[in-house]
């Protein structure tokens, strides 16, 4: 290297520079700094301990103190946002979707997983893969024969895409809209009180353009079941 | 299309805000690392000296590169060991209520493996397969201890840089302070914030639901929201449950979602802050932040205009509706595209791996702008390594780039020279090969299987593959597919354990040893003949440098996986 550029190099010593702009500053000053001298025991034993405080700390204490405080400032959704029946049994949470495929309710997103949490999630096949054709070529059948949908009625595609968790309790509102006709069907309330029903179940983004207007599918599937008489 | 400008101003809101917190978070990282006065010191300074002197030993005593090393090794290869022996016998150790089998002996060490190295690549369910008390005591440890790690390696790194007596820090006292003024009081802050957003926070394991249709459903709850943020501020990217950051219980709602991006972002975006606080020289954070910055625009750019057209692969499904918000199949509905699009990109490009979306569904594009990120692996990059692996890029940069004008090739006042860069080169080449050597070992070896048959039929199953080592390398731990192949075969657990482990103390040893070369050389005055560093010439010198490096690299593979699923439809 200093054959490709000598002058350089010679002007660099002749020159006599300014103070480096990086200060040399040690970290820790350098009159309170000696050279470690643990030995190998020191260390093993430094360790087994750092590990046995790093495990009362990060699996004991940081969690009790957080479950402390959350259970006083916002107990509901520190117990997993669980919606009950009126005569008190869990039937689930506002934040996990469920099978509601009856034709008196309206119906969540489909699942690969069937809504079963103990199988996790499932991938959808990839974009480009022929049997993402068929998946969702199959969940058009099934919700035209059941779902009360003319033949060439186009379905939204929020409502037969399987989602990224399978348990994804929401739907667009134009998704769930669309299932009114079948909900007045199968029930004796009319097409008017349901699209007034649903519209207020409506969550808009509270800010305008942070998330998207959604409806919470398994709210207003229990808020739906006292109307329904059931 | 379907995607309205106006929502966008939101994301663009939330990189302001993390660009404009990170000089401030930044400068306080640095002080964490140079023994300075902080504010509670009152507290905290008296509980870290009893710790000090309860381990044997003291802020005073500094180690050597090798010293360093060697406790790194000996608390990461403790835990190894811990997190393998309970995943192996979890069943019958305390604090299972579901009532969880053990791991085999394999997937134990892909676990222990993959959360010790701050990747948390699962190969198994974890509402089935990994109990309360893992979940909590074991896999929570590995959260704090290696997200710590990462940064104690970046502080040991710079300090090199300014240090002329061939030490670089003590590895205890900079995990002690690493945990309590950093990660333990920010991840409690913003547990505590992600309650009041609707995430459990209980030690309730499970409640079993009476759905309305019949049957029942088993709702998993636990201290969700305080494990969450500690593993996405720490960038470790493990989810509670197995559907990450995509779970509506992990991440309830737009804002939650924004809120986790924010945390993906602050520590890596705060790193080169850190940096320029360490060296006393703030000017020069800026060229390095310009490169993240540059690159991961452009990413996000990239992946939300793939993510928003239509996919030509359904014009066979009659009667669908047309795309509102993006593509349906693999999103959730609470949050808009740019927002999911948003946290998939800083989660993958923070080396954070946390999914929101299904990679496996997204569009070809889309997934090799997530693969590039992981290809880099420092724009911004993972907790601490992501910025080391930023700065021997620079060492790199400069040398070459010292060489194409013919100016001395240094670095604040530090010679490169071809010790640097071996070391350099060797932590940057380890990564292709821990990729490719695995890869083409499980193409060609015949390990691959999907549904029974042994070759990978599709581009997209061949796509997986490479992900999946791709991710593993990087210590990101986003998977692309549960379904595209069998992972969890001893061979995938093992190849992909070895995997993380080298792609991650290699590139650790390289960087310390970079640190220590420098503290040992004597310091160069600037001269007429200095490569300006603190630049926008630098910047986008740096930047090309980074992308022509890494795309020379990878293209091959990504010839064979993704561009022939965007090519060949298949």
């Amino acid at each position: 290297m200093s054959d490709r550029n000598p002058p350089t190099e010679t002007v660099a010593r002749e020159w006599q520079p300014p103070a480096p702009t990086v200060a040399r500053m040690p970290v820790v000053p350098l009159h309170r700094r000696i050279p470690s001298s643990h030995t190998m025991a020191t260390h093993v034993r430094a360790t087994i301990l750092f590990l046995v405080l790093s495990i009362l700390l990060s699996g004991f204490a940081y969690p009790a103190v957080s479950v402390a405080v959350a259970q006083v400032i916002e107990p509901w959704s520190a117990n997993g946002s669980l919606l009950h029946y009126p005569n008190g049994t869990v039937a689930g949470s506002a934040l996990i979707a469920q099978n509601t495929s009856a034709p008196w309710l309206f119906w969540s997103r489909p699942s690969l997983t069937d809504y079963n949490t103990t199988l996790g999630f499932d991938t959808p096949p990839g974009p480009t893969d022929p049997a993402l054709g068929q998946l969702l070529n199959e969940t058009l059948n099934y919700t035209r024969l059941y779902g009360n949908f003319t033949v060439n009625a186009s379905i939204p595609f929020w409502l037969v895409s399987p989602s990224a968790s399978d348990v994804d309790p929401d739907l667009t509102p134009e998704a769930v809209l669309v299932q009114i006709p079948r909900v007045a069907n199968a029930t004796n309330l009319s097409i008017p009180f349901l699209q007034n029903f649903v519209n207020e179940h409506i969550v808009n983004p509270v800010v305008p353009y942070v998330g998207v207007p959604y409806v919470d599918v398994l709210q207003l599937d229990l808020a739906l079941l006292p109307l329904e008489g059931r | 299309m379907g995607i309205a400008v106006q929502s966008f101003w939101d994301v663009i809101v939330l990189l302001a805000l993390a660009i404009a917190v990170a000089p401030w978070f930044g400068s306080y990282l640095g002080r964490v690392y140079m023994d300075r006065p902080l504010p509670g010191d009152v507290v905290l300074t008296p509980i870290e000296s009893a710790i000090y002197r309860l381990l044997g030993t003291s802020p005073r005593r500094q180690m050597s590169a090798r010293e360093y090393m060697v406790a790194l090794l000996l608390v990461n290869g403790g835990m190894l060991f811990f997190l393998w022996w309970f995943f192996f016998q979890q069943a019958s150790l305390p604090f299972n209520p579901t009532g969880v089998p053990n791991m085999t002996w394999d997937l134990a060490f892909h676990s222990a493996a993959s959360f010790t190295t701050n990747t948390d690549y699962t190969h198994f369910t974890n509402e089935s397969q990994i109990s309360f008390g893992s979940l909590d005591i074991a896999w929570q440890l590995a959260l704090f201890l290696s997200a710590a790690t990462g940064l104690c390696v970046m502080a040991a790194m710079i300090r090199g840089f300014v240090r002329k007596d061939g030490t670089l820090g003590n590895y205890y006292v900079d995990m002690v302070r690493t945990i309590s003024r950093v990660l333990l009081p920010v991840a409690f802050v913003s547990g505590i914030i992600l309650v009041v957003m609707g995430v459990p926070e209980t030690w309730t394991a499970s409640v079993i639901a009476h759905p309305i249709t019949g049957g029942t459903q088993t709702i998993y709850l636990g201290p969700v929201a305080s494990w969450q943020s500690i593993s996405w501020l720490g960038t470790n990217g493990g989810g509670w449950y197995s559907a990450n950051a995509a779970m509506p219980l992990a991440n309830p709602t737009a804002f939650s979602n924004l809120f986790s991006i924010f945390l993906f972002l602050l520590i890596a975006f705060s790193a080169p802050f850190a940096f320029g606080q360490i060296i006393r020289n703030r000017g020069e954070a800026w060229p390095l932040m310009g490169t993240v910055l540059i690159v991961f625009v452009v990413a996000y750019g990239l992946f939300v205009a793939f993510q928003a057209m239509n996919n030509p692969a359904l014009a066979s499904v009659h009667g669908l509706g047309p795309q509102i918000n993006g593509y349906p199949v693999g999103q959730e509905t609470r949050w808009s595209l740019p927002e999911a699009s948003l946290g998939q990109v800083a989660s993958v490009y923070a080396n954070v791996g946390a999914n929101n979306m299904d990679i496996g569904a997204l569009s070809p594009v889309a997934q090799m702008v997530l693969l590039f990120g992981m290809f880099t692996q420092s724009t911004p990059g993972g907790e601490g390594t992501g910025f080391g692996t930023l700065l021997l890029f620079t060492v790199l940069a400069i040398f070459v780039g010292g060489l194409m004008v013919g100016r001395t090739p240094e670095y604040l006042g530090n010679k490169i020279e071809t010790g640097h860069v071996k070391w350099a080169a060797l932590a940057l080449l380890i990564h292709p090969a821990t990729i490719l050597i695995p890869f083409l070992v499980s193409i060609a070896g015949g390990f691959v299987q999907v549904d029974g048959s042994t070759l990978p039929a599709t581009a997209h199953n061949f796509t997986a593959v490479l992900y999946e080592f791709t991710s593993e390398s990087a210590n990101n731990g986003s998977a692309l597919s549960t379904g595209a192949f069998n992972d969890t075969t001893p061979f995938f657990n093992v190849a992909g354990a070895l995997v993380m482990l080298v792609g991650r103390f290699v590139p650790i040893w390289a960087m310390l040893k970079v640190g220590d070369l420098f503290s040992r050389q004597e310091v160069l005055p600037p001269s007429a003949g200095t490569l300006k560093t603190a630049s926008g010439t630098f910047t986008i010198y740096l930047t090309l440098f980074l992308i022509i490096t890494s795309a020379l690299l990878f293209l091959p593979v990504l010839a064979m996986g993704p561009l022939a699923q965007i090519v060949g439809g298949m």
